[in-house]
């Protein structure tokens, strides 16, 4: 303890040094941006920036390319709420309940909510890193395929008990993802699928186009489509700062949604996307008005906005711990470390205390930084909306191709997004929900490649899930969620969302068809 | 007729032809990085940008254009203009790619005689480690376990058809036809991961990315598949010294879509071979632990050529997975 405050000293020594907090600063305000930006996501921006860095030392690299990860986090709840845009694809989920308060003019709590939930996950999350790493990078390696598959199998369970509205409509829509996710080279086989000779969907169909398709453009067309536009919203100054009740119901699904996001961060491979959409589901499940969620519940961005920030420092551990990347963002941020010579393994704390408590601590400071710098600019963003549409949305249009061409310089990704703008058109027409599409298509190769990986370990035997402790947790786990929710079906009238979800949603059409 | 109009023709054209390949290059050019930012091609890509620059005294630029393991960025320099202005940074897989294109018989990305070899700029043998929890000692001790217990212990590798797939086939295949579980994943890091958490046993690593975990005691190296052993880890013996008679080597090298002019591929190579003198490019290789093995003009083009047929043949005996 005395040592690693002695620790956290050095860090601080360093971090507070001016070119330090230079950087920090820098990577959070670009990161802010690159979150913002439909489509650039915080993988998109550190790989741009990555060349920048080969000049600077391995501290301050660092310390700007953390930035831009969890600065991109805070970024991307911004279109979110606002226009209902995915700035990433961890913020699907806030622009569900985001977009909502924001017509019902509640865009400024929503936004100092998610900000505020994000530095408080951000600054926890890292108090974790710093004094659990060790012991949780290696808790981390033990997940392997058969692990993986069971949490994700779980994982599937939960949500489609936890889904809001129609069960049919949701399971329709949640295998039209994974069926999309199956696009692209088998990666046992070698084999291509549905690639119609296109090369580009060699590698499947990615998720920023689709989610922006799906939540952002979906949603101009409809906007379109009505007959009278709908009135621009004008903010109240008042109406810019959370009330004391919205603070109440945040409080809880932060700190959840902190814990959720740090461990599901942890585990090698898994990405944040989950832990915002397992958070949401969470939260909708603990929540004493699940009714709410759809139509603008506080908690629904107040979860996902803190498991995602909170997931970037998660992510961290295996990295800085072991040397081994949890996802592709820290193996750019690993390689940026090794074009300065420092090789990223398990000796990396010990070799390199000032890289590591620099890093730390200047986690610290850049979480002060985004949240200085976000409160005040939720002012800003939200007189955005007063905008007329007419020149708003074709601006957002631009953005959104310009953002989904950046990320693979490809222009079937454009295609991809505006292909799936129209069928989220018509879905929503219809009343599907469009979010188990995205997490379909995120779950999908992931399960798919753990449960044929975990059966070519075994060489085709399903007792390999039974025998390792982990797995076979999880997995019952998993059956005894399942056989909890087919209970209402032989004893009628005990299922929440038949007496609230589904039934509230049916009388809200009534009420205004 | 015809032989004035050619002359009149040469006479036209042939001026402006010389000096424009004189004067190459006279605007940037781009170097095609078919993988993302980070990766081995890439941290290759960025120092020998800069030295190339000082060599040529045009811009250098360096594009990811990734996808489908490499296919896209590769394929996006065979078509583009033959003028020396595009040019690839192409790994041991751009071999390999249109071998297994031709196995499942569809139509190749791209195929190898639509490039000519600039230059080889590295090329390191991986090396087989087995997890520190593993029983062997030695390649023999492996071997003699794996006659016994056939098609029951696990290798990792970054992807099937993939860069360590291929050796481990070619060891197993020397080594009298061992059988082994194989668990592909998506890349060098979660192999490495896999072998670490004990969900594989072995895999045939990069040393840049074995390095720092054979440092901390976290795997067992038992054998490299170069000629000779490594310079950084002098204690490992080769596959050839064991008795195993297989070579392979992860390298890079420097492209340029076929039918670049003569001139232009000179200048391109002499250029880079006085950009792996750069003190800067070396000093930044060996940061990433990967040295510069330079191999230039025909020499290269040969070199390949020999390597390709070799990998050619282990696809065709690994042949298609059939997933059962």
């Amino acid at each position: 303890m005395v040592e690693t405050l002695q620790n956290l000293h050095l860090g601080f020594s360093i971090a507070l040094t001016p070119s330090v907090l230079l950087y920090a600063f820098a990577g959070c305000v670009i990161g802010t941006l690159v979150g913002m930006l439909p489509g650039v996501g915080p993988l998109a921006g550190i790989s741009l920036l990555l060349p920048a860095t080969f000049g600077l030392n391995a501290t301050t690299a660092i310390v700007l390319l953390a930035g831009i990860y969890y600065g991109a986090m805070y970024g991307g709840s911004t279109t979110s709420i606002l226009m209902r845009i995915p700035g990433e694809a961890a913020s699907v989920m806030t622009c569900i309940d985001g977009y909502e308060m924001t017509k019902k003019g509640r865009a400024g709590p929503a936004l100092a909510i998610a900000a505020v939930g994000s530095y408080i996950a951000g600054t926890l999350s890292v108090v974790g890193l710093m004094f659990l790493a060790p012991p949780l990078a290696s808790f981390a390696l033990r997940f392997g395929p058969p692990e993986y598959s069971a949490l994700l199998i779980l994982g599937l369970l939960v949500l489609a008990y936890m889904s809001s509205g129609s069960m049919p409509k949701a399971l329709v829509m949640a295998a039209l993802g994974l069926l999309l996710g199956m696009i692209g080279i088998d990666t046992m086989t070698g084999f291509f699928r549905f690639h119609y000779g296109l090369v580009e969907l060699g590698d499947g169909i990615g998720v920023v186009p689709v989610a922006v398709g799906l939540f952002g453009i979906s949603e101009i067309l409809l906007t379109a489509g009505q007959p009278v536009p709908p009135a621009v919203h004008k903010p109240r100054l008042r109406e810019l700062l959370p009330s004391r009740q919205e603070w109440r119901d945040s409080a809880a699904p932060i700190g959840r949604g902190t814990i959720l996001g740090f461990l599901i961060g942890i585990i090698p491979g898994s990405a944040h996307i989950i832990s915002s959409f397992v958070s949401y589901a969470l939260e909708r499940r603990l929540s004493k008005r699940p009714e709410r969620f759809g139509h603008g519940a506080v908690e629904g961005v107040a979860g996902p906005e803190s498991a995602n920030n909170s997931a970037t420092s998660g992510a961290f551990v295996p990295m800085l711990a072991l040397g081994v990347p949890s996802g592709p963002i820290p193996a750019v941020m690993m390689a940026a470390m090794m074009v300065h010579g420092i090789s990223p393994g398990p000796l990396l704390i010990k070799q390199q205390p000032e890289l590591f408590w620099g890093f730390i601590a200047s986690m610290y400071v850049g979480n002060v930084v985004l949240l200085i710098l976000n409160l005040p600019l939720v002012g800003l963003f939200v007189n955005l909306l007063r905008i007329p549409y007419p020149f708003l949305y074709p601006a957002i249009l631009a953005f959104c191709v310009l953002g989904v061409y950046a990320v693979n310089q490809s222009v079937v990704d454009i295609w991809i997004m505006t292909a799936m703008g129209a069928l989220g058109y018509l879905l929503r027409k219809f009343d599907f929900e469009t979010a188990p599409i995205v997490l379909g298509l995120v779950l999908a190769p992931m399960l798919e490649m753990s449960f044929r990986q975990s059966l070519a370990m075994s060489s085709g035997s399903y007792a390999i899930f039974f025998n390792r402790p982990i797995a076979a947790t999880m997995l019952f786990v998993a059956v005894a969620l399942m056989l909890l929710s087919l209970r209402p079906l032989i004893s009628r009238g005990k299922d929440w969302r038949r007496s609230v979800g589904l039934e509230e949603k049916r009388a809200l059409r009534e009420e205004n068809p | 007729m015809t032989i004035r109009l050619l002359i009149a023709l040469v006479t036209l054209l042939g001026p402006g032809m010389v000096q424009a390949q004189e004067t190459y290059p006279t605007r940037p050019i781009t170097v095609v990085v078919p993988f993302p930012p980070g990766g081995i091609a890439d941290l290759t890509a960025r120092p020998l940008a800069p030295a190339l620059e000082r060599v040529l005294k045009q811009p250098v630029v360096v594009a990811n254009k990734a996808g489908a393991a490499g296919a896209v960025g590769m394929q996006s320099v065979a078509i583009a203009k033959p003028d020396g202005y595009t040019l690839l940074i192409g790994l041991v897989s751009i071999s390999i790619i249109p071998e297994v294109d031709a196995l499942f018989a569809r139509t190749p990305a791209y195929t190898r005689d639509q490039f000519v070899g600039i230059a080889r700029l590295n090329a390191d043998p991986p090396i087989l480690v087995v997890g520190v929890e593993t029983p062997w000692k030695s390649v023999k001790e492996l071997v003699d376990d794996l006659k016994k217990r056939p098609g029951e212990v696990t290798y990792s590798s970054s992807g099937v058809y993939g860069a360590s797939h291929v050796p481990m086939e070619m060891f197993l295949h020397a080594a009298g036809g061992l059988r082994m579980r194989h668990l592909p994943t998506t890349g060098g890091a979660p192999a490495m991961t896999a072998v670490l958490g004990g969900h594989a046993a072995m895999w045939a690593s990069p040393p840049a990315v074995a390095s720092p975990h054979l440092k901390a005691g976290k795997i067992r190296a038992l054998a490299t598949w170069g000629a000779t052993r490594l310079a950084a880890f002098p204690d490992v013996p080769t596959m050839k010294e064991l008795g195993h008679d297989v070579e392979y080597y992860l390298w890079a090298g420097l492209f340029a879509p076929k039918g670049v002019p003569t001139s232009v591929v000179k200048a391109l190579r002499d250029a880079t071979r006085q950009a792996v003198q750069d003190p800067e490019f070396r000093n930044a290789m060996e940061k990433v632990h990967t040295p510069i093995a330079h191999l230039g003009g025909d020499e290269f083009s040969a070199w390949w050529e020999r390597d390709a047929q070799k990998l050619a043949g282990v696809i065709k005996r690994i042949g298609r997975i059939e997933s059962k």
